[in-house]
């Protein structure tokens, strides 16, 4: 008895702090004022909501330039990585070492001076304020973690499907896509997801390297924040998470039909 | 691992000449139109059917509505032009325009809102375009063209490269149902503070308000008259504020935290004021205590009040970007700015001090300015303009936030 209560004390905690967070930030997005040491707000206002939805800032475009731009970052990331891990973990080459470091480099470098030195070449190559260069500042900045999810998926698979296939007569393509790619899905799913938040989360590189000419919700979300509205900070953060738990809600229903399709 | 970081340093090296030798040109594409001597009709007509940037601080939900709106639809309806409003840092956007001046590269903001240190920064660095305000008609007609804050920014000489957008003037506020009664000098505020203790504090230097507080301190017990002209140097500086230094010093342990630390931002502050951990609060805008009042954050008891001795006043401005691509467009756009519709728009809907001068307006314009309705808890335009007093040179701003930092702070 004693050991099944540990085990549920924590899984009770971690709801807590997950579930009460929310819960706040639900109730300051209606809050006007709420002074200490009430319970519980001593004015609503309508404000923040009629802002969210009616304000200039354009919540259905911004939801929309976010949402392209992060599933781009994810799905062109997924695949880089995907072929990254493959040769990272089941092929002997020179140089390997390298690649595996510079993969991880922009997880080295401090995030102000990545984008910093990111936007130069990008100012030199004429990418700068564009939507290509966020998309390729993002792609470089959600590289190393989809490739670290990708390699150790890809090292449990292994060859050993494939090479079945290929036994059985199927060329190597085929043999990827049918024998290998099935059971890399979960991975892939993990490296989408962890994809999208970092682009969807952005704040400093979109900023520096689009030039506020590339706008997503965390442009707008974060000079609320830093500007003190709680109000209105708290109304665009429920807006953010919301979106992006939908996103991630349709990448696993993707997921799951391919698979069932699949097998 | 000593091979693999020299092919590494070496590749990286590679990479960025690459990118050097990729650069397409420096300056903007060439204008048709000699902007400097061009007259107005032809600017107004270059900048027909363009879309002019607006770079500036976007925590200001109702700036971004007012200028999304009342301000894009008259540009629009008159000049068919489309204004897109970004939100960016003053810092930020500074910069951008340094890394944009160091590649020669074409760029893409147009109108900057700017003033204080950061106009003597970007104007001393040429990251801005001009002189352009001499060209501009509203320029003519409603501003005085005699008034200090016309010709200096923080006593750096304007010379025609920035136009006034609004005025601010430092006030302070408190919720007459916790403390009734208002100091009214600095020896009250000791008073004021003894009486509530840890209930008072100011944001931390450099904060933009913070930083104005205590030039307001300094002001009050130096006098202001011999920092017009005074030298930016250390001790010269440290020697005529010593008398608010020991002022500050000796506040310290009434003050929030013992004064060992300070809230980062006004906004925390603002924050602490309207949960009730504190008991007076400060802004640098004149009536923000009525939007305040009616969103419902302050209560209706809470009241604007400035020294007798009056509080710094300082204007803010429009600049255009030395690589803006349109600066055409921009002149124009600060021009509709400057309008007496748009200030008077700007004055009713923000509740921002305009910067048109009150003589220049005909008797229709003035009676609308004069109807305005402020909201509540505010001082009125003419009791703040009494107790206005200039800003500091810019060159000393950042002397005294170090000798705050140094002198202030924990002691």
């Amino acid at each position: 008895m004693r050991r099944s209560i540990v085990p549920r004390l924590i899984l009770a905690l971690t709801a807590a702090c997950i579930v009460i967070p929310a819960a706040l930030l639900a109730v300051w997005s209606f809050t006007a004022r709420w002074p200490w040491p009430n319970l519980l707000p001593e004015r609503y206002t309508p404000r923040t909501v009629s802002e969210l939805l009616f304000g200039s800032a354009k919540l259905s475009r911004l939801l929309g330039s976010s949402i392209a731009l992060a599933a781009a970052v994810a799905v062109l990331g997924t695949a880089i990585a995907v072929l990254t891990a493959r040769a990272e973990a089941l092929y002997r080459f020179r140089g390997k070492e390298l690649i595996r470091l510079g993969s991880w480099l922009p997880l080295l470098i401090p995030g102000t001076v990545f984008a910093i030195g990111f936007h130069m070449v990008l100012l030199r190559l004429g990418l700068a304020d564009t939507v290509a260069g966020v998309l390729l500042v993002h792609l470089v900045a959600a590289l190393p973690y989809c490739i670290t999810i990708m390699a150790d998926v890809t090292r449990a698979v292994g060859f050993g499907l494939e090479e079945q296939a290929a036994v059985l007569g199927t060329g190597p393509f085929r043999a990827f896509f049918y024998a290998a790619l099935p059971s890399l899905l979960p991975g892939v799913l993990s490296s989408m997801s962890m994809a999208f938040t970092l682009s969807y989360s952005q704040y400093f590189t979109t900023l520096i390297v689009g030039g506020g000419r590339v706008k997503t919700l965390a442009l707008v979300l974060v000079p609320y924040i830093q500007g003190g509205d709680r109000a209105l900070a708290s109304v665009y953060a429920a807006a953010f998470t919301g979106s992006a738990l939908a996103v991630f809600g349709i990448f696993e229903w993707i997921i799951y039909k391919v698979q069932r399709g699949g097998t | 691992m000593k091979r693999l970081l020299t092919t590494l340093l070496a590749l990286a090296m590679a990479l960025s000449l690459a990118a050097c030798g990729g650069g397409n040109g420096g300056g903007p594409a060439g204008n048709s139109l000699d902007l400097s001597s061009a007259a107005w009709e032809d600017i107004v007509e270059e900048a027909r059917g363009t879309t002019v940037t607006f770079y500036g601080w976007g925590g200001d939900e109702n700036r971004n509505n007012w200028l999304n709106g009342d301000v894009a639809e008259y540009v629009k309806e008159r000049y068919d032009i489309t204004l897109d409003v970004v939100g960016m840092n003053i810092e930020d956007i500074l910069a951008k325009l340094s890394s944009e001046k160091e590649a020669a590269a074409q760029g893409s903001i147009d109108m900057i809102w700017i003033n204080g240190e950061n106009f003597y920064s970007a104007k001393e660095n040429g990251l801005l375009y001009g002189p352009f305000t001499h060209q501009l008609p509203n320029m003519d007609k409603y501003i005085d063209p005699e008034d200090p804050e016309t010709l200096a920014d923080f006593s750096m000489p304007i010379e025609g490269y920035e136009a006034p957008y609004a005025k601010a003037q430092m006030v302070l506020y408190l919720d007459t149902a916790v403390t009734p009664n208002a100091p009214a000098s600095a020896g009250e505020l000791m008073t004021f503070c003894q009486e509530n203790p840890g209930k008072v504090t100011y944001p931390a230097l450099p904060d933009f308000t913070g930083s104005a507080f205590i030039r307001n301190i300094v002001y009050e017990l130096c006098g202001w008259e011999q920092f017009q002209d005074m030298e930016a140097d250390y001790d010269t500086v440290k020697a005529a504020v010593q008398p608010a230094i020991d002022y500050l010093v000796e506040l310290n342990p009434y003050l929030w935290n013992q004064g060992s630390t300070f809230p980062e931002s006004s906004n925390t502050v603002d924050t602490m004021f309207a949960d009730g951990e504190l008991v007076m609060s400060m802004s640098y805008g004149p009536f923000s205590v009525s939007t305040g009042i009616d969103q419902g954050l302050y209560t209706e008891t809470t009241q604007t009040f400035v020294f007798d001795k009056g509080t710094i006043g300082n204007t803010n401005y429009m600049g255009i970007a030395f690589n803006s691509p349109n600066k055409a467009g921009a002149m124009v756009v600060i021009d509709a700015i400057l309008s007496a519709e748009l200030q008077l728009s700007q004055y009713a809907t923000l509740r921002e001090l305009p910067v048109v001068d009150f003589d220049r307006l005909s008797a229709g314009e003035q009676e609308a300015f004069g109807q305005v309705d402020l909201g509540q808890g505010v001082l009125t335009q003419e009791d703040l303009l009494r107790h206005r007093l200039p800003e500091m040179p810019a060159k000393l701003v950042p002397v005294i936030e170090e000798i705050w930092l140094n002198e202030v702070v924990g002691k």
